[in-house]
């Protein structure tokens, strides 16, 4: 495939046979895996299997017991981690607003700590709301706790898009969320991407989301990669069972609604 | 009543000096280590273990225990003391508050790009502050209940009202002192309280109006300390007394006479110890006081085996203390204030005894109460030898309590002052020391080397107070507070007034040239 290839060249996220182990748990067990510029690879599979530690790795929030991790060419052992940090957009399932900050200073925290002009981070708060689809004239002033779930999670990801950066690291942003929040958050996030022609990782435990919204899709379990490729290669060769298992869901679901849109026609 | 009204200001004054430096620094050491500690649990573990176990010593203990640690007496074991009072909530909130920062927002915190710094700056305090304002609010009732307790250690508060009152049965004096006490602390909580809902609802107006007002405290007392220390003059003459009604009289006594004699102002620090009040004196930390030759005989100068008679044992102490000490004794007031064994009037009458060998057969049948010192006095050491005394128990009690004790019967003995009003109050007996065991207790005034030095006159002057005055005059000044609840200032000006011809008096040990 092209966009492999691409991403064995030009590897804007690369990681080389990485182990973390916490106490007797190997939680990433020499893992290797590439990120193309622009390209969206999702770390899918079930609880424990290492995706949220391989994820942590990338911005140093976990720093790896052996192998090597490069972003944008260098060793992110190189320099300080809060530098790097400061380069790659980064948001979470339990989001983490500051709640003594309004929503444009956490949305402006990265740029502030950075040193930009106050009328520059104004700015880009005004813009980045709008791209969440909140409107900057209504929600800037508010307090985190006067947010809804929904709300949250999408001042958490303008604040991971708040400095420009060109990778972004998600850890299944849009979980806990009621379905049709969901699948809006979903599509805000591709035009995002393809916008800002974002290099992403993605975590997710939602196979769905993965095929849905994935270039290429990271099958892990117990801290190895069972399966790396495209959506399409996955559903026609699944390389085990537990792969398969996996697909198991989305593919039952997506048959069910061919028959029932069968049906009626 | 009135005189206590008239003294609440200054020790009001104090008392917030004292309180608010002891929670100022309690905040400087407590702050940064509960920082420290709340990133290192070993360090959080050893510095919570040290504040606990702080805590857990007597508050009064732990201000008397700075005194020989610190060698002086003053503001600055209370200070200290104080302060390490003050520590443990304040750490203790500080490490749990910054502990309790949730998990994800420090993940977030790191995830944006904040160094360790801006993390603790920017997230992990605005976030613990309310939790730690609630500790400095605790630490702040803390200190100035505490702060009451600085009166033994030479350092003034409202606590002089209170301890004051209490040894001369002077009731509004001791409301004065705790209603202003309590004031004092209802105001700080509220203030403190106020500022902790501001930060807690993050209400500027709230925080700020808070901030205000412990700004203007805290300008007030620092204000009224660089004003007491730019003021010009001399500084004033400073007058020990211990606990206990005759002390005060004494105190103040010298304090009048000195500022009419020579003009000097003084000051007098009421209510420390025996020995503290020697070391104090000195150290030239203390000018004047007034002690008995006994006490420095034995106590002091730790002689023992039998006292020689009245002159020998004034001799004695006088010579010694100037050459071995450097302390000078400037006169002998003309009174002798013995330790005595006292019990109630019909109680002697019934088991027939007027003097100690007549006690001893019954002791082992009587329970003896005496006053702090008492009992690790030689004095004590000194009867018990001479006379074979073996009670049937000792009991410690606050001196106030003593001749009341004795008089309802809860205690058959007690530890007296032979000069004691309240011996004639309370239908009290003294019995006589027939084998000499306790040494005479000649009321001497001990003057410091630095006194000296600095104010010859002032000593010269108390010089002139030897002889004035005799054993009746000082059990009538002890009455007229004790019985009838006059103020020791009162008392003591109006027997000076009296007096007035006490300059005239040439019977001064003092001028003695041989010493």
């Amino acid at each position: 495939m092209t966009r492999r290839d691409a991403g064995t060249v030009r590897a804007v996220i690369s990681a080389r046979d990485v182990h973390k182990r916490y106490g007797a748990a190997l939680a990433v067990d020499g893992v290797s895996l590439e990120v193309a510029r622009g390209e969206c690879v999702f770390l899918v599979g079930p609880s424990g299997c290492g995706k949220t530690t391989l994820l942590k790795l990338v911005n140093r929030l976990v720093e790896p017991d052996a192998g090597r991790i490069e972003v944008g060419g260098r060793d992110v052992r190189e320099g300080a981690p809060h530098e790097l940090r400061r380069r790659i957009g980064y948001a979470f399932q339990q989001v983490g607003l500051f709640p003594h900050l309004s929503v444009a200073e956490n949305v402006g925290i990265t740029p502030a700590l950075l040193g930009w002009e106050p009328a520059r981070v104004d700015a880009r708060v005004d813009e980045l709301l709008a791209r969440v689809e909140l409107a900057p004239a209504e929600f800037r002033a508010r307090w985190p706790h006067e947010l809804s779930g929904g709300q949250a999670q999408r001042v958490g990801l303008a604040r991971a898009l708040a400095a420009e950066p060109g990778i972004l690291l998600l850890d299944e942003p849009f979980g806990a969320l009621d379905p049709g929040t969901r699948d809006r958050l979903q599509q805000a996030f591709s035009r995002l991407r393809g916008e800002l022609a974002l290099t992403v990782l993605f975590v997710s435990h939602d196979m769905a989301e993965a095929l849905l919204l994935a270039d290429r899709i990271a099958v892990m379990d117990a801290g190895r990669v069972v399966q790396l490729g495209t959506p399409r290669e996955l559903l026609a060769a699944p390389a085990d069972a537990r792969v398969a298992a996996l697909l198991e869901t989305p593919r039952r679901q997506s048959a069910r609604v061919e028959q029932l849109l069968g049906a009626r026609a | 009543m009135n005189e206590a009204l008239a003294e609440l200001p200054r020790l009001a004054l104090a008392h917030l000096q004292l309180s608010l430096a002891g929670l100022g620094l309690a905040l400087a050491v407590s702050l940064p280590l509960g920082v420290a500690a709340a990133r290192r649990p070993r360090l959080a573990a050893a510095a919570l273990g040290a504040a606990s176990v702080i805590q857990t010593v007597p508050s009064l203990a732990l201000l008397a225990i700075m005194v020989p640690l610190l060698a002086q007496i003053g503001f600055l074991p209370a200070w200290i003391a104080l302060t390490l009072y003050a520590a443990l909530p304040i750490l203790r909130n500080t490490v749990a508050g910054i502990a309790g920062v949730p998990a994800a927002l420090c993940e977030a915190a790191r995830g944006v790009g904040m160094t360790p710094g801006q993390q603790l700056r920017r997230v992990e305090l605005p976030l613990a502050l309310p939790v730690i304002v609630a500790g400095v609010r605790t630490a702040a009732v803390w200190t100035v209940g505490t702060a009451t307790l600085s009166t033994p250690v030479g350092a003034p508060s409202l606590g002089n009202l209170i301890f004051a009152g209490l040894q001369t049965r002077n009731g509004a004096s001791v409301v004065v002192g705790c209603v202003g006490a309590a004031l004092l602390a209802l105001g700080l909580d509220q203030t403190i309280g106020l500022l902790e809902r501001g930060v807690r609802e993050r209400s500027r107006a709230r925080s700020g109006a808070a901030l205000a007002l412990l700004g203007v405290a805290c300008a007030v007392a620092l204000g009224a300390f660089a004003w007491q220390r730019a003021a010009p003059g001399v500084a004033p003459i400073r007058i020990g007394a211990k606990p206990f009604t005759e002390q005060y009289l004494l105190g103040e006594l010298l304090s009048a006479f000195l500022e009419r004699e020579t003009g000097r102002p003084s000051v007098t620090l009421q209510n420390l110890g025996s020995t503290v009040l020697f070391d104090a004196l000195e150290k030239g930390e203390l000018d004047a006081y007034v002690d008995y030759s006994g006490t420095l005989w034995a106590t002091i100068l730790g002689r023992d085996g039998t006292p020689p008679p009245r002159a020998e044992v004034l001799a004695d102490v006088t010579g010694a203390l100037e050459r071995e000490r450097g302390v000078h004794v400037a006169a002998a007031l003309g009174f002798e204030n013995t330790y005595a064994l006292a019990l109630r009037r019909d109680r002697a009458a019934a088991l027939g005894v007027r003097r100690i060998s007549e006690l001893a057969p019954h002791a082992p049948s009587l329970e003896i109460a005496g006053d702090y010192e008492w009992f690790q006095r030689a004095e004590w050491r000194a009867l018990l030898a001479a006379y074979g005394l073996a009670f049937r128990a000792t009991r410690t009690m606050d001196p106030t309590l003593l001749y009341a004790a004795a008089a309802e019967g809860a205690v058959d003995v007690i530890s007296a002052y032979s000069t004691d009003g309240r011996v004639a109050a309370w239908e009290l007996v003294l019995l006589e020391d027939d084998r000499g065991a306790i040494p005479p207790y000649d009321a001497v005034v001990l003057t410091s080397r630095a006194l000296a030095e600095r104010a010859p006159d002032a000593v010269a002057a108390l010089g002139r107070l030897g002889g004035a005055i005799d054993g009746a005059s000082m059990q009538r000044m002890n009455l007229a507070v004790d019985r009838d609840g006059r103020s020791p200032r009162e008392v003591a000006r109006e027997f000076l007034t009296r007096r007035g011809d006490v300059r005239q008096n040439v019977k001064t040990v003092g001028e003695d040239p041989a010493f």
